[in-house]
């Protein structure tokens, strides 16, 4: 995790996670992703190799289609940059989203 | 819900002692009871509920498949037992022909949606030939209990 | 003057002002807006999110909780795309860089997106494509709101045009206010039109660009006979049409005048008159009619046009309404034949590629054992109120019935439990509409009580030709000899059974068939209400002598249109006014 300072307000954090759930990020997880961003301050995008979305949106997120084994930049800018990104870690490395690992 | 939440697979009997729908129908019980799923000493009283029922209106569903079933206070759970019969059997099944596998399915007595979500089940699978055809050719309790979980994965076998 | 040509459907005559209704694939106005506007159009795009959400919150608290997870899934994501702020603003600022309405707003976005999801690979995603176009319904339904308020809101008598009508909107009609109908689509045996008949408004169908030729307002002449559409009469036609309409309206008077006179051949052979019925408060028309009783109780109705599903009760309360209208005369309910139809193909998270053939009917039934079980609860309740009777739809195989009988038995053993009163010798009939049953029926008959013949859906069935679609409905034809050596093996093998027997499709409420049917052994027809006069106007004109020959003569031809022709000759002899 890096943590640059741009401004006294602004902070970014980012950090690369992996899709570690069997079914990959489906509309259920994208779903419970896009609930979590939505409760920070931050300006959140996710990019995998090709696109990158606002991780606020669960209509750009769910077009990720990102399956297991898949590497996501996570990037919040704002206030609580870093509380975001450790939440967003949380869920997709550690709880799997609530689901099964292969 | 899938086969594997309600189907024992501990108790599935490849091939049925009884020759007869009565002794079928007792011998699927006492299997689910050894398996620990049944109330103590309910044995006996279940197998006569299914029985009565049995009698009053066949669960042979034709093509060669029957599905006895009843509410008890026996069982906490929805739960099934498989058991089949390379000989046939004779359920007064509609298109008079012999049973070769009898699912017996127990509900408990105040979760009829279970009961139904579980029927639900059995009929969409029984519907394909091939699942009907590949259960028959089964000859031990490791081959059942595969069918059913493969077919538990995908809609159509 | 415009006169414009139809396929008429509802017979009658009517003049009254157009009001023309969008059907529910909402033909949206790509209306450019002033820069002025904008901003409250923007805002009317915010209202519709904040309504529909408001909707949608609502439907999923009503969501019976048994239904599991996937229903409530589903709201679950479309609440997420409601609630998400970039698809917002996508569309705000389409109506404010384009200056456009919000609905072209909405509809343009939302169908980028949705031709998005289509073409991503993975399937779950793609399916998603239908979940987009039910929100974009959504979202239109607010911002069109007040359109819709124009037809349940009537206050003067008009003619209703549209582009199509689905059967929910038609019967939503009031009659009082609602003279007369009009369409570009549909056909002869199209839902819509069967229900135009039975409320007895007339109708003229298939117009094609009758909504290009009308607006808001013209007067209109609906012939209802013919198949006319007449645009801005001239003095001289009107006249016409009102002079037409007297003569109409004293045939009816003539042939109301039988009501009270049995159903009986010249030579004395009774034949039993049933009504169709849609909509329970049409057993008072079928008994007004001369009916005596019903034998065809579709009950669809009562899922649709509605947030939830029924309950128990509301089931209840409707066959229990009916049978009391019918006393003791039989009550023929046919379980519910759904799944080929918008509702359920909506609710579906992929819609079928084929729902005429795929999950609908009994099928759906024995897959949705919960709402099967509440359905035929509430048939059992009532079976104690009167001659109440069951009917399983599109019964395909014996298995069907078996899986069918063995629900009802649990349903029984319920109610038995919970000491509820019901007829334990409740009669079990199926509809005989599927090429399958009907050359299996020597079999089916063995375990149910009686048979109904759906002639509709076998005609479809066997011809492979689905009646709703204008470029085949030509073909569609109940005079096809397959149809008919079809019907024929059918009521040959319910006599071997000796089971009740009887024709409940559209074919039993043509007068040029009555002849054939009684040739071809069938004593009891169920048809719908505003035709019973007529037939029985047949029957009592005729000798089961004479039907036999005649069906004798015809199930020995080989064309369609010979034999329609020859039916239609027949009966012309019998009852000239009729043709």
């Amino acid at each position: 995790m890096q943590a640059e300072q741009d401004s006294l307000e602004k902070v970014v954090c980012e950090t690369e996670v992996e899709i570690k759930n069997a079914d990959g990020l489906h509309m259920r997880p994208a779903m419970q992703f896009v609930d979590i961003a939505n409760q920070f301050d931050s300006d959140i995008t996710v990019s995998n190799n090709e696109t990158e979305v606002d991780g606020k949106s669960i209509m750009q997120m769910s077009m990720l289609a990102a399956t297991y084994g898949t590497k996501l930049k996570i990037k919040a800018e704002g206030s609580d940059a870093a509380k975001v990104i450790s939440a967003l870690r949380e869920l997709v490395e550690e709880k799997l989203f609530g689901e099964p690992a292969p | 819900m899938k086969f594997a939440d309600f189907v024992c697979f501990k108790a599935t009997i490849p091939e049925l002692q009884a020759h007869d729908r009565d002794g079928a129908i007792a011998e699927l019980v006492s299997s689910l009871d050894k398996a620990g799923k049944l109330g103590k000493g309910k044995c006996k009283e279940l197998a006569g509920a299914v029985i009565k029922r049995e009698k009053e209106a066949s669960t042979g569903m034709g093509k060669g498949i029957a599905v006895p079933h009843v509410k008890h206070k026996a069982v906490k759970d929805v739960v099934a037992a498989i058991g089949q019969s390379s000989a046939g059997i004779d359920f007064s099944a509609l298109d008079k022909q012999s049973v070769y596998s009898v699912i017996l399915l127990i509900s408990p007595v105040d979760e009829p949606d279970k009961h139904l979500q579980a029927m639900e089940n059995i009929f969409r699978h029984l519907q394909h030939e091939k699942f009907r055809k590949f259960l028959r050719q089964c000859r031990d309790m490791v081959q059942i209990e595969d069918l059913l979980r493969e077919a538990d994965e995908s809609s159509s076998l | 003057m415009e006169i414009k040509k139809g396929i008429a459907v509802s017979p009658g005559i009517s003049i009254a002002k157009a009001l023309i209704i969008d059907s529910e694939d909402y033909r949206i106005p790509c209306r450019s807006i002033e820069a002025s506007q904008r901003t409250t159009e923007i805002q009317r795009v915010r209202n519709a999110f904040k309504g529909a959400i408001g909707e949608l919150t609502e439907f999923e608290a009503a969501q019976d909780k048994t239904e599991g997870g996937k229903i409530k899934d589903i709201f679950a994501v479309h609440l997420r795309f409601l609630h998400d702020r970039s698809l917002r603003k996508k569309i705000t600022d389409l109506v404010h860089s384009d200056s456009v309405t919000a609905e072209y707003a909405v509809s343009t976005i939302l169908r980028e997106i949705a031709a998005h999801f289509s073409k991503v690979k993975d399937a779950y995603i793609s399916e998603r494509a239908a979940d987009i176009y039910d929100i974009e319904r959504r979202l239109l339904i607010q911002l069109l709101d007040r359109k819709r308020e124009d037809v349940e809101h009537l206050t003067e008598e008009v003619t209703i045009i549209a582009r199509e009508l689905s059967p929910i909107q038609t019967a939503g009609f009031n009659r009082k206010f609602v003279k007369g109908i009009a369409s570009d689509a549909g056909g002869r045996t199209s839902h819509a039109a069967i229900v135009a008949r039975s409320l007895g408004i007339p109708a003229v169908v298939a117009l094609e660009d009758l909504t290009e030729s009308v607006s808001g307002g013209d007067t209109i002449i609906i012939d209802g006979n013919r198949g006319i559409v007449i645009v801005n009469p001239d003095d001289q036609t009107i006249q016409q049409y009102k002079e037409y309409s007297k003569e109409f309206a004293e045939l009816e008077h003539k042939l109301d005048a039988i009501k009270e006179k049995p159903a009986v051949t010249r030579d004395g052979v009774k034949i039993t008159l049933l009504g169709n019925i849609e909509f329970h408060d049409e057993a008072e028309v079928v008994l007004q009619k001369g009916g005596e009783g019903v034998g065809l109780y579709r009950t669809e109705y009562l899922y649709l046009n509605r947030r939830s599903e029924p309950t128990e009760e509301e089931h209840y309360q409707a066959y229990a309404e009916t049978v009391s209208v019918l006393q003791d005369r039989p009550v023929i309910i046919r379980t519910v034949d759904l799944g080929a139809d918008k509702y359920t193909q909506r609710k579906r998270f992929a819609p079928e590629p084929n729902p005429f053939l795929g999950l609908r009917s009994i099928r759906f039934c024995l897959q949705n054992l919960t709402m099967f079980k509440t359905q035929l609860r509430a048939i059992l309740r009532a079976s104690v109120l009167g001659d109440v009777r069951i009917m399983f739809p599109l019964i395909t195989n014996l298995q069907e019935v078996m899986q069918a009988k063995m629900i009802l038995r649990d349903v029984m053993d319920d109610l038995g439990e919970e000491s509820i009163a019901y007829n334990k010798d409740i009669q079990i009939g199926i509809m005989i509409e599927t090429p399958s049953s009907a050359l299996t029926a020597f079999s089916l008959a063995r375990d149910v009580d009686f048979f109904s013949i759906g002639t509709n859906d076998l005609t479809q069935y066997t011809l492979a030709v689905d009646r709703g679609n204008e470029l085949v409905s030509t073909l569609y034809s109940s005079s096809d000899p397959a149809v008919l050596r079809l019907i024929r093996t059918v009521i040959q093998d319910a006599h071997k059974a000796q089971i009740d027997i009887s024709v409940c499709g559209e074919m039993a409420s043509e007068p040029e068939y009555v002849m054939l049917l009684l040739g071809m052994g069938i004593r009891t027809l169920s048809l719908t209400a505003p035709m019973i006069p007529e037939i029985k106007q047949m029957i009592r004109s005729v000798t089961v002598e004479d039907c036999n020959n005649l069906a004798r003569k015809v199930l020995g031809m080989n064309s369609e249109r010979q034999i329609s022709n020859y039916l239609r000759a027949a009966a012309r002899k019998i009852l000239p006014e009729a043709f």
